[in-house]
């Protein structure tokens, strides 16, 4: 037994050297291998798309620098992926995949018929951010960002959890997004990305496309340093999906009190617009989400949708010279200020409310808060609910001391 | 000498045992029952509680083993035979952990689905460590605790944010009888009593274990429901899309920040702990077989893993039939092993006080030495075998 | 001696002449030599020794002067009385004395007298007690044992004054007749582990033993192993320590570093700077130590597996910088590491080799044309030398276990460059099982955390203050648990009112408080 043991040891161990010696078997080699950090897809002709991919390329130095390459008219985005491979020889991997942009023309139809690539793979993470684009994914993508940054990295700072905070943009994970489509109001929303040119600089970062068409191989990746213009990108509006298609667009405003009042916002900066005398003035006002909620309660066989929102605000500055004593006061807040905050951010939440419930989005999840919270009541109510429901909004600003 | 501490019976009820029901496990739950995953996990978890309880009060009667109890009153051939087929369905009962470690691993440790190669290494270790005692056993249970407590702690708790528990709302949404056979589909992944009929008379039952067990194996069953909780609370109607959940309820509290996925280090701390309860069934069945047959216990380790390679390559492509086979169609069977006989072993081979067998202060009765015992020859060092405690 | 022993054991007679003939066939080298003298009466006498090894000085000054100065006295016993000697052995067989005479003890004969005497004069070059450079201390003693077994069992004597302490004394080896001593105290080691040490050194057949670790090796249950099986020092202080918790001892002569048993994993763990430090401090240390031996083991295998299979391991920025970096390695990253591994082991050994005055060009070496050149050629990258700089590091927190570290290392490398990341769950899960089955004489190595024995872990990762460290280890099987009782006032940090050495009746207080404590 033992000297079979040995020689069993021994084989093991020879077989262990092969592999190892050989470097064979599930091995990626890192020097052929593409790292994706963001894929946007866009609509192509017929019902098919165009993948284009943002591959980071390390230099010696260690440097970022990305190149995007495209590949267009595939009936699948995972058959796009394969053609990656297959032009540029090089093995795309999408675990660091952080980003999927959706180009403007993908929403008319379910966007879900890309989205769901990323669902069954188990080598994308659904973690990864999801935006609408304002124009084309592609455009987006090949955007220089004015302080070196890859587009995705730049893109992608504007979606963080810091951005969310701030209340001006709605971000959402494919997880969070694939969960609303999958849920009883089979709704979500993505923020809708915008890329706003800024100046024309020399050396920016961010990539020059290469094409990989269908029928021609140009395969190419190019580096990605060249001169073009820098863009800022904006997130502030919130496109509304129901069943996957694009239904509303929020406003600025508007996704600013739906943050507020629903999201993981706590703090905000808002304008408010109060006449004093006859004059206009326009306070800029800090607000801090102390408390809030949003219940959904059946009151006399009709749903209420109570928003409870208690906040503190201070004036950050205003469009008027203030006085020494207003200067020193700033964190109090004038009542009337106060009053015409709670107003507007009614005004807004309202507004968005509407616009969601008017095209049958159910951006506050009311089917499933009654599925969950009145199930005996949900068979009845469910199928007009979003007309049915009524809003209340129970706000209350105060000032910081 | 005892080949089992009580406090390593508790600590693989509360670390080692969960472990194995956090992959596939929830996704699959969460497909038949949804929302109401919770429950038909909890009746389960009662009623292999309940049955752990009785075997507990059986421990308490005796010193011998289950075999040993079964030799004195049905016979040799009994014991044998009962002895073959416990061995039988140990070796079932390690296939599908197997399987879902096996997607588990190709899926979560590598990037492109590697080669079975790559997974086969551990048919090496099960050889190596169903050649081992029961008290080598024992011991990775005190080494595995402190991994999984530290790793499943800090998973949970970077999912936490994530988590919205109203998802488990309506209770009892589904109705009693999709939870009802749901829970029974779900016998599989409930092995434990069985396991521990095999402790018996391998530890010595002192004063107060069996609320040490009880409370070891409710803290595990805790742990296992609010994985559950949290899991479905963090995916909600996609839950059952989530096939390897213990990888995939942290990640979005690392993914976007600069230190990337460190949850995936605590995630191969749980695999470590993964790998050793793979183990426990596979022991066993050695330990069965040695009872059964008798003879070296490495060729029975040699034979169990052979055969369990084979069979895992056997399914390899076919994951889905095999875990709908195991699940849907034998759970007689795990019914029958899993709760049917360690409940009629705790009721009907309890010994009666007047008839409590009064071994030699820490030494095992004769009859109760599995065949290969009975032959094993002391160490020729001082003439005795110079055994360390447990 | 001829080492083709007969089996009748030739005896010394009377005759001088017979018995130095003898001697000389017995003991034909050439440094044996035969110191012949008179005594006052003109008897002859002789003394045989071993040049070199014998001290003259002693031997001409208190053996034959006193006789020179007398009468021959008639029996062995009259020799003794003469002489001014205290070691003074009788061998009555040519096997006895020549082992003796080749130890460095001379034999006495005198003609008429039956037998010879053995006189202890042995002397033999030794260096000093110094501290050793295995083992530096900070705070703490600094002595450190040397190759004489007499003085080494001297320095525990002098820590241990008990009754308690023994010696078994052992010859072992065919040719080297090397002594052997196992040390323990009496009521505090487990008898049984003692007596299956004192077997299986006794049933070692070896022509020699240069060093204790051939000891070792023959006290090993599983000599094969990669781990150690026996714990080892070069320090008294830390061997009485190791004792005083129940372990014994084993010294060979001709070996600086004392074996210990049972061993346990844990131990190497500690450092004797841990008893002189805070325990807080202490705590730190150990849990750093096991940190870095994780470092070591583990970092650059993860690296491997990270690189070959799951990048997703690497954080993106960190990835882009050894993506960039690796750029032009012609070599995989499994081999890149295992190469740099081997490069880092041959430095090792050659810097324990080299001659001093060569130290510092093989150093240049090492760092500029292995580190810096060879990655600016593109050879290697920056990433994996750091790496490995850090794994080589680390494992010197643990100096007892660099050569397993080392060994157990390249397997990870290999393993996880072969397998990858399941690669190294395995292994580590084969060496949970290789180790928590593994023994050192009824102590698990992995004791107090496999099996897990509450009480041990206060002086395992975490180091409790002295006053928790009341009872011996539990994992050691001694008898005698207590090693420390405290004095309830002395706790309490009140002092006594009574002047000290006085108590309340006039008594003296520190009596009072024994009698209360026992």
């Amino acid at each position: 037994m033992k000297k079979f043991a040995r020689k069993a040891l021994l084989f093991a161990t020879g077989l262990l050297l092969l592999l190892f010696f050989t470097n064979n078997f599930g091995l990626i080699d890192i020097q052929k291998t593409a790292i994706v950090t963001a894929i946007g897809i866009d609509a192509a002709e017929e019902g098919g798309f165009d993948v284009t991919a943002q591959i980071a390329v390390p230099d010696a130095s260690g440097a970022d620098t990305a190149s995007n390459v495209t590949v267009r008219g595939t009936e699948t985005v995972g058959e796009a992926i394969a053609e990656l491979n297959r032009k540029t020889g090089w093995f795309p991997t999408l675990v660091h995949c952080s980003l999927i942009l959706l180009g403007k023309d993908t929403a008319q139809e379910n966007v879900f018929r890309a989205l769901d690539y990323f669902l069954r793979s188990e080598y994308v993470e659904d973690s990864c951010l999801v935006a609408l684009c304002e124009t084309t994914a592609a455009e987006t993508l090949g955007a220089g960002s004015p302080i070196g940054d890859l587009a995705s990295a730049a893109i992608a700072k504007v979606l963080s959890a810091e951005a969310q905070k701030t209340g001006l943009v709605s971000v959402t994970n494919l997880r969070d997004f694939a969960k609303g489509y999958f849920s009883e109001g089979e709704s979500g929303f993505l923020p809708q990305l915008s890329a706003l040119p800024q100046a024309k600089s020399e050396g920016g970062s961010g990539g020059q496309s290469g094409d990989s068409g269908n029928s021609s191989s140009a395969g190419g990746s190019g580096s990605g340093k060249s001169g073009g213009s820098s863009d800022v990108f904006d997130a502030s509006r919130t496109a509304l999906f129901v069943r996957g298609q694009l239904t509303a667009l929020l406003e600025t405003e508007e996704t600013l009190a739906y943050n507020l009042a629903v999201s993981g916002t706590d703090m905000a900066f808002g304008d408010v617009t109060v006449y004093e005398g006859d004059r206009e003035v326009i306070y800029h006002l800090k607000i801090d989400i102390g408390k809030k909620s949003q219940k959904l309660q059946i009151k006399g066989a009709l749903p209420v949708l109570e928003f409870s929102i208690r906040a503190q605000a201070q004036v950050v500055d205003a469009n008027k010279a203030g006085t020494r004593t207003e200067i020193a006061a700033t964190a109090i807040v004038p009542d009337h200020v106060l009053r015409a905050a709670e107003e507007r951010f009614e005004k807004e939440l309202r507004a968005a409310a509407d616009k969601a419930h008017a095209t049958g989005c159910d951006l506050f999840a009311l089917k499933q808060k009654l599925h969950r919270f009145h199930p005996k009541e949900y068979e009845a109510l469910q199928e007009n609910l979003l007309q049915d429901v009524r809003i209340t909004c129970d706000i209350r600003f105060e000032t910081m001391r | 000498m005892h080949k089992l501490n009580v406090r390593q019976i508790c600590f693989w009820l509360a670390a080692v045992l969960p472990v194995s029901r956090l992959i596939v496990y929830p996704a699959t739950l969460s497909f038949r029952a949804g929302n109401d995953l919770l429950w038909p996990a909890l009746w389960n978890l009662i009623a292999e509680g309940t049955v752990l309880l009785l075997l507990l009060l059986l421990a308490r009667r005796t010193r011998r083993t289950f075999f040993g109890l079964l030799r004195e009153r049905a016979g040799e051939a009994a014991a044998r035979m009962t002895a073959l087929l416990l061995a039988l369905f140990f070796a079932l009962a390690a296939v599908l952990p197997l399987l879902e470690q096996r997607g588990f691993v190709l899926q979560i440790l590598y990037e492109n689905v590697p080669s079975f190669l790559s997974f086969a290494p551990l048919f090496a270790l099960l050889l190596f460590a169903g050649a081992q005692s029961l008290r080598a056993l024992g011991r990775t249970m005190d080494i595995a605790l402190p991994i999984f407590a530290l790793c499943f702690m800090i998973l949970l708790l970077l999912a936490l944010p994530d988590a919205d528990f109203s998802a488990l709302l309506p209770v009892f949404g589904r109705g009693m009888g999709e939870q009802a056979r749901t829970a029974l589909f779900s016998l599989p992944w409930y092995t434990g009593a069985p396991c521990m009929l095999c402790f018996v008379g391998n530890f010595e039952y002192k004063e107060g274990c069996a609320k040490k067990v009880l409370l070891a194996y409710a803290i595990g069953a805790a742990a296992t429901l609010s994985f559950l909780a949290v899991f479905y609370a963090v995916f909600a109607d996609i839950s059952f899309l989530q096939h390897n959940a213990l990888a995939q309820i942290s990640k979005y509290a690392t993914a976007l920040t600069p230190l990337g996925r460190i949850d995936l280090l605590f995630v191969i701390g749980l695999t470590l702990v993964l790998v050793i309860s793979a183990c426990v069934p596979v022991r066993l069945c050695v330990h069965c077989l040695g009872e059964a047959f008798g003879g070296p216990r490495a060729l029975h380790a040699a034979i169990v893993s052979i055969l369990l390679l084979g069979v895992t390559v056997l399914l390899n492509p076919a994951f889905r039939e095999a875990q709908t086979f195991l699940s849907e169609r034998m759970w007689p069977v795990f019914a029958l092993f899993g709760y049917g006989l360690p409940l009629l072993a705790a009721l009907f081979l309890r010994e009666k006080k007047a008839h409590r067998s009064h071994g030699i202060e820490g030494k095992t009765p004769r009859k109760d030495l599995s065949a290969a015992d009975r032959t094993r020859a002391p160490s020729p060092e001082t003439g005795r075998t110079l055994r360390a405690e447990n | 001696m001829d080492t083709k022993q007969t089996d009748k054991q030739e005896t010394f007679g009377a005759d001088i002449r017979a018995n130095l003939r003898m001697l000389k066939e017995a003991l034909p080298a050439e440094d044996i030599l035969v110191y012949e003298f008179a005594a006052g009466d003109g008897t002859a006498c002789a003394a045989v020794y071993a040049d070199g090894i014998t001290d003259k000085e002693l031997l001409g000054a208190l053996v034959a002067r006193p006789l020179a100065a007398a009468p021959a006295p008639k029996t062995r016993e009259e020799v003794r009385r003469k002489l001014l000697f205290p070691e003074v052995k009788e061998a009555d067989d040519l096997d006895a004395a020549g082992k003796e005479i080749l130890a460095g003890n001379p034999a006495l004969l005198v003609d008429g007298v039956r037998g010879a005497l053995i006189l202890g004069t042995k002397k033999v070059s030794l260096r000093a007690v110094a501290e050793p450079q295995t083992a530096i201390a900070i705070k703490g003693p600094r002595e450190g044992f040397i190759e004489d077994i007499k003085t080494n069992m001297g320095l525990i004597r002098r820590r241990l004054k008990t009754p308690a302490l023994r010696f078994i004394m052992l010859n072992v080896g065919k040719y080297s007749q090397t002594a052997v001593a196992i040390a323990y105290l009496d009521g505090v080691a487990d008898k049984k582990a003692i007596r299956a040490i004192e077997a299986r050194i006794r049933a070692a057949d070896i022509d020699g033993v240069p060093d204790s670790s051939y000891i070792a090796r023959f006290l090993a249950r599983r000599p094969l192993s990669l781990f150690k099986q026996a714990g080892t020092t070069e320090k008294p202080d830390i061997l009485c320590a190791k004792m005083l918790e129940g372990r014994i001892a084993v010294l060979a002569d001709g070996s600086p570093i004392a074996l210990t048993l049972p061993y346990m994993l844990t131990e190497d763990f500690q450092s004797a700077q841990d008893y002189f430090v805070s325990p807080y401090r202490a705590t730190v240390s150990r849990i750093l130590r096991l940190f870095a031996v994780c470092v070591s083991v583990f970092l650059p295998a993860l690296y491997v597996a990270a690189q070959l299979f799951r990048l997703r391991l690497i954080p993106f920025g960190l990835l882009i910088i050894v993506s960039g970096g690796i750029r032009s390695i012609p070599l995989s990253p499994g081999l890149e590491m295992f190469f740099l591994l081997a490069v880092l082991e041959i430095l090792v050994e050659a810097s324990v080799r080299m001659p001093k005055y060569v130290a510092l060009a093989l150093s240049v070496i090492g760092a500029l044309v292995l580190g810096d050149t060879a990655v600016k050629a593109g050879l290697v990258s920056s990433p994996a030398i750091i790496i490995v700089a850090i794994a080589g590091i680390s494992a010197y927190t643990v100096p007892d276990l660099t050569g397993t570290l080392s060994l157990v290392r390249i397997l990870y490398v290999v393993v996880a460059g072969s397998i990858g990341p399941y690669g190294i769950v395995l292994l580590t899960a084969l060496l949970i099982w290789y180790l928590v089955s593994a023994e050192s004489y009824g102590v698990p190595l992995l004791a107090p955390f496999a099996p897990l024995i509450r009480h041990d872990l206060a002086d395992s990762l975490y180091k409790a203050d002295l006053a928790a460290l009341d009872r011996r280890p539990r994992a050691l099987r001694g008898k005698n648990r207590t090693r420390l009782k405290l004095r309830r006032d002395a706790a309490a940090g009140r002092e006594d009112e009574q002047p000290s050495g006085e108590g309340p009746d006039g008594q003296a207080a520190d009596a009072a408080g024994e009698e209360k404590d026992a």
